[in-house]
Order: structure tokens, then C-alpha cells, then sequence
């Protein structure tokens, strides 16, 4: 890419300086392990948002029990460490590869079933893997599974500070992210967004929607999987709650505030939603009990109610834009 | 007599109690412009979707180049050279005309290896069908007569040899109607074979070699536009039965 004009090279300078600065976040922040937890919070659960918004923004297939997939990485990843002695990192690729097959094969017939039936099968899904894992015995019941503590060290995943959690889950989120960008503009993309837009038309041209659905499945449940091993590792300690369905809703929500139709939706609605729910915690939970809770539905259905087409749709089209690539990057009229 | 390009035999098709086609066989001719008219509800469409594969027929065979293609799935015919356009209008409506285009470019027989040449060929095909000034439009907010020709864009970017156009010219008005039979003549006249259902007589006059004409599933008529025009039971269909002693 050359860069001749001013907006270009102003927007690579932003992009650096952000860059620069989640790099060093975590070095500025030092002592306070709070922010990083909600940082490495945030990054995780963008990324979950991300392979959510393969599915969901852009084949249009909507899950809601995406913590299944990532409630199942975390569970492979944490037995084979307990119980069958394995190294943390070996465990990632071996619980993607399960959970991509069980996706695969066990989900393939639901895409028979289209639009909301297939939404409700999803929470059916997540209900049961959730259910299986509370009465299997071998995987701790309700215990749940603790992982060791110990030295730190990198080899085992384990470490006394956040900041190498931040690190990772840094290098997580954005590989995750460049990956999706890459699919958006590959065939498989235009493959997917053509399923969202008409399935007739797919197939007219042909495209088979089942098994481009599968493929955006299998991805998007092993990328679950790895944020699952990542949740494992960095709290040491797994049981089945994770695969709530309200936890399944969290990784909706951002994609549609952020805007589902875009890449980079589940990001931005990651960070607003993330630092306003513990905003929220922080000023009201203490005076009523639930009262943040209430204040942060309120804001989503604001979102939702008022701009549908989600915050990056609406701030595409915003004079907020024209400003800031005018006044602050220095755009021409012409570009 | 060399073997058409399409060849029906004795397709029929039951929905529930309903027999939307009874029967019918049909041939088109490869090179030339096909054409079927008939009442509304008399299985037109039912035929297209039993011909490209989205309804099989309850009973008979359907052949292209004298292979059987009776239950082959839609999304098989886009790599032996048919496309289709759908009479309700499916624009790929979130996206622009150009990445409507995109899909068709990559998946149909042009095989388009990166991003960078299905856009090639997705502009190549806007500048054949004169929508390339629209390019950066979302297919949504285009109005009737853009829209159907974007229907006929994807269809030609899979690089067919048989299309399907399903009543292409609705709701135009005549200038608008005066430039599809343009682009379809064009169309034709690269070497795409082509069958279409049309309601509108003009259209179906100065465009079709050989007409078929359906009525309650059944075929009363084939032949020139003038000869079925003439046709007496055809005449009754679209006319009414002539009062004896009137």
C-alpha cells in the first residue's frame, strides 16, 4: 500500500499509536491487577464475540449457545491437564480439533432446521453439553475442575501476574480479528454473506449452503474452544457455569451493539459494553443491589431500539466520521 | 436432428392434491431465444423451478445435452453452464451491486482466483448490463427495473451456456422494457442459449424463435410467436370463447 496523502498516512499513525498503546497499557497500569482483569476480560470475550459474528453477522445462522463450545474447550483443555498430565499449550490445538469435530458432526443436522428454530436448537445444545459435564463424574460434577498453582512459568501456562495473561490474550484477540478480516474478503466470506442474504440465491449460483454453514461452524467453534483453554488456564479453575446460556448472550451482544454486519462490530461493541457494565458495577452496584444491571438493559435497548443497524453501521454514515477524517486525519473532499 | 440443449419429457408435478404440471414435454433448441406464456397459475414457474432443480418432479425425466439432470440440487447446475433468475427479485440486499456480483464471479465457471479478479470480472459484467454506474449502491435501495437487471448480472457472471430468465420484464414500462429485449438480444447473441417465461406479448414477439404455451399445467400450443397467436384454443384462453350468434 503507498501511502501518498495525508489521511492515509495519518490513519497508519493512529492505528501505530493504538497499537503502541494496548502494548503498553499493561506497563503503564502497573499495580493494578483490577484493569488488567478487566482488559484480558475484554479481550476474551471480543474474541468469543468474533467467532460468534462468523455464524451469526455473517452467514446469519444466530447461536445462542456459543459457551457450549467454548464451556467444552475449556473442560478437554483442563482434564487433559489433570488428569492426563499434559502440557497447557499441547492441550489448545487437540480441544480445537474436538470441539471442531463435535460441531461438526453432531450439529450438522440442525442446519436443517433455519432461522429461529435453528436459534432455539442451539440453546437446547448448550443446555445439554452444560448438563453432561454437572453429572459427569470423571469431569468433577458441580467441583468443577481446579487447575495447580505453582511456579510460574511460561511452558505451563501459569503465571503470578496478569500482565502475560494480557500479553497472550492480546496476541489472541488480534490474530483472531486479522483472521476474520482475511475471511470477509476470501471466497468462503462471500460465500457466507450470500447464505445470509438468500439461500436460493446461493445455491442458483452455486454455493451449497449446508456446507459452507458447517465450515463457519467448525471455525467458529474452535475458536471458541481456544478462548475456552485461555479461560481455563488464566482462572485456574473451570465448573459448568461457564456454559450458562447468559453467558452464551454475552457473546451476542456485542456483535449487535458494535454492529454485526462489519468485522470490526464485536470489537467495538466488546469495548463500550465491557468498560459500561463495570463502570456500572462500580457506581451502582453498591447502592442497590442490581441496579447496574437494569441501567445496562436499558442502554442495550437503546441501541438496539435506535440504532439497529448497530454503533459502526450508524457511525459510518455520521457526521461524527465526516468530522474526525476532516478535522483530525485530514482527509481532502476528493479521496 | 441434433439432440436440444433441453429436453422435458413427461414431467409432472403434484403439490399435496394440486397438479401444477400435468404431463408436459418440452424441448429448447440450443442458440436461439425459447419462450413460454400462459395465464398466471398455469405452472410456469413451477416448470423453471422443476427444470433448474429446486423442485423435483413428482414424475418424468429432464435433460440437458442429453444428460439426465431430473434430481440434480440447484447448486449442481451452476458448474454444467445453467443459471436462473428468480421472478421474485433476490438481490443480495446488504451488500453493493458489485459484491452482488462478487459470489457469482467466484463460485460460477469463471473460477476466480482472488478478490481482486472477481471484482474484475463482477465490473466487467455491470459495464455488459449497464449497471455498472450503480456499483457502489446497495442492491436494496435500487428500484424495480435495476434490480431485475442485476437478477440477469449474477446469472451471467457464472458464465452460462443455458439461461434461465423468469419474467424479467414485470412491472417495467415500455422504454425500460425496450432495453431488456435490448440486453437479452445482446445476451443471446454472445452464444448463451436462453428460455424465458414473459408476459408481456411485445417483449415475447420480437425476441423468441419458438413459443410454448401452458395453460392448467399443460401445454396447448408450440410453435412461432405468429403461429400460437393465431392458435384458436390459445385465442380462447387469453381471450375468452367468441359468443356464437353475437
Amino acid at each position: 500500500m503507498s501511502l501518498k496523502t495525508t489521511y492515509q498516512k495519518r490513519c497508519l499513525a493512529a492505528l501505530l499509536l493504538f497499537i503502541a498503546l494496548l502494548i503498553a497499557l499493561p506497563l503503564l497500569l502497573k499495580g493494578s491487577p483490577y484493569i488488567v482483569n478487566v482488559l484480558i476480560v475484554i479481550f476474551y470475550t471480543t474474541t468469543m464475540s468474533l467467532a460468534w459474528n462468523l455464524l451469526g453477522g455473517m452467514t446469519g445462522q444466530n447461536s445462542l449457545g456459543h459457551a457450549a463450545y467454548m464451556g467444552l474447550g475449556a473442560y478437554i483443555g483442563a482434564l487433559l491437564i489433570t488428569k492426563g498430565g499434559w502440557n497447557p499449550w499441547l492441550t489448545i490445538p487437540v480441544a480445537m480439533l474436538i470441539v471442531g469435530l463435535i460441531a461438526g458432526v453432531v450439529f450438522y443436522p440442525c442446519f436443517l432446521l433455519k432461522g429461529p428454530y435453528f436459534t432455539l436448537v442451539s440453546i437446547a445444545f448448550g443446555e445439554t453439553i452444560r448438563q453432561f459435564m454437572l453429572n459427569w463424574d470423571f469431569a468433577g460434577k458441580a467441583m468443577g475442575i481446579p487447575l495447580a498453582y505453582g511456579k510460574p512459568s511460561f511452558l505451563e501456562f501459569r503465571f503470578h501476574s496478569k500482565t502475560p495473561y494480557y500479553y497472550i490474550a492480546l496476541v489472541m484477540v488480534v490474530c483472531v480479528y486479522l483472521l476474520m478480516r482475511k475471511i470477509n474478503k476470501s471466497k468462503l466470506g462471500f460465500a457466507l454473506k450470500t447464505i445470509r442474504e438468500d439461500e436460493d440465491v446461493a445455491s442458483a449460483i452455486g454455493i451449497k449452503p449446508m456446507k459452507y454453514k458447517v465450515i463457519a461452524l467448525v471455525i467458529s467453534a474452535m475458536i471458541a474452544a481456544m478462548v475456552g483453554c485461555f479461560y481455563a488456564n488464566y482462572n485456574r479453575y473451570i465448573d459448568c457455569d461457564l456454559m450458562l446460556q447468559s453467558f452464551s448472550t454475552e457473546f451476542v451482544l456485542p456483535a449487535i451493539v458494535g454492529g454485526a454486519a462489519f468485522v470490526e462490530g464485536p470489537l467495538v461493541g466488546g469495548v463500550i459494553l465491557l468498560c459500561l457494565s463495570e463502570w456500572l458495577r462500580n457506581q451502582f452496584g453498591g447502592i442497590l443491589p442490581g441496579i447496574n444491571l437494569i441501567l445496562y438493559a436499558i442502554v442495550l435497548l437503546c441501541v438496539i431500539r435506535f440504532k439497529p443497524v448497530g454503533l459502526l453501521g450508524w457511525y459510518g454514515k455520521s457526521k461524527a466520521k465526516d468530522w474526525v477524517d476532516h478535522k483530525i486525519l485530514g482527509k481532502k473532499d476528493k479521496e | 436432428m441434433s439432440e436440444p440443449i433441453i429436453r422435458v419429457e413427461h414431467i409432472t408435478k403434484n403439490f399435496r392434491g394440486l397438479k401444477a404440471v400435468n404431463d408436459l414435454s418440452l424441448t429448447v433448441e440450443e442458440g436461439g431465444i425459447t419462450g413460454m406464456i400462459g395465464p398466471n397459475g398455469a405452472g410456469k414457474s413451477t416448470t423453471f423451478n422443476m427444470i433448474c432443480g429446486f423442485y423435483p418432479p413428482s414424475s418424468g425425466h429432464i435433460f440437458y445435452r442429453g444428460k439426465e439432470i431430473t434430481n440434480c440440487k440447484p447448486y449442481e447446475y451452476t458448474a454444467m453452464g445453467i443459471a436462473r433468475t428468480f421472478q421474485i427479485m433476490k438481490p443480495l440486499g446488504n451488500l453493493t451491486v458489485l459484491d452482488n456480483i462478487v459470489p457469482s464471479a467466484f463460485f460460477g465457471r469463471r473460477h476466480a482466483a482472488s478478490l481482486a479478479e472477481a471484482r474484475e470480472i463482477a465490473k466487467e459484467i455491470l459495464e455488459f448490463t449497464g449497471l455498472y454506474a450503480k456499483k457502489d449502491v446497495l442492491a436494496k435501495e435500487m428500484g424495480t427495473p435495476d434490480q431485475k437487471r442485476l437478477e440477469m448480472a449474477r446469472a451471467l457472471a457464472t458464465k452460462p451456456e443455458m439461461l434461465f430468465l423468469d419474467e424479467v420484464m414485470a412491472g417495467l414500462n415500455p422504454t425500460e422494457t425496450d432495453q431488456a429485449i435490448e440486453l437479452i438480444n445482446k445476451i443471446n447473441e454472445s452464444g448463451v442459449t436462453i428460455f424465458l417465461i414473459e408476459h408481456i406479448m411485445r417483449a415475447v414477439v420480437s425476441l423468441c424463435g419458438k413459443v410454448i404455451v401452458l395453460h392448467h399445467g399443460e401445454k396447448i400450443a408450440e410453435g412461432t410467436p405468429q403461429q400460437v397467436m393465431n392458435d384458436p384454443y390459445v385465442e380462447e384462453v387469453y381471450l375468452g370463447k367468441k359468443k356464437e350468434n353475437g
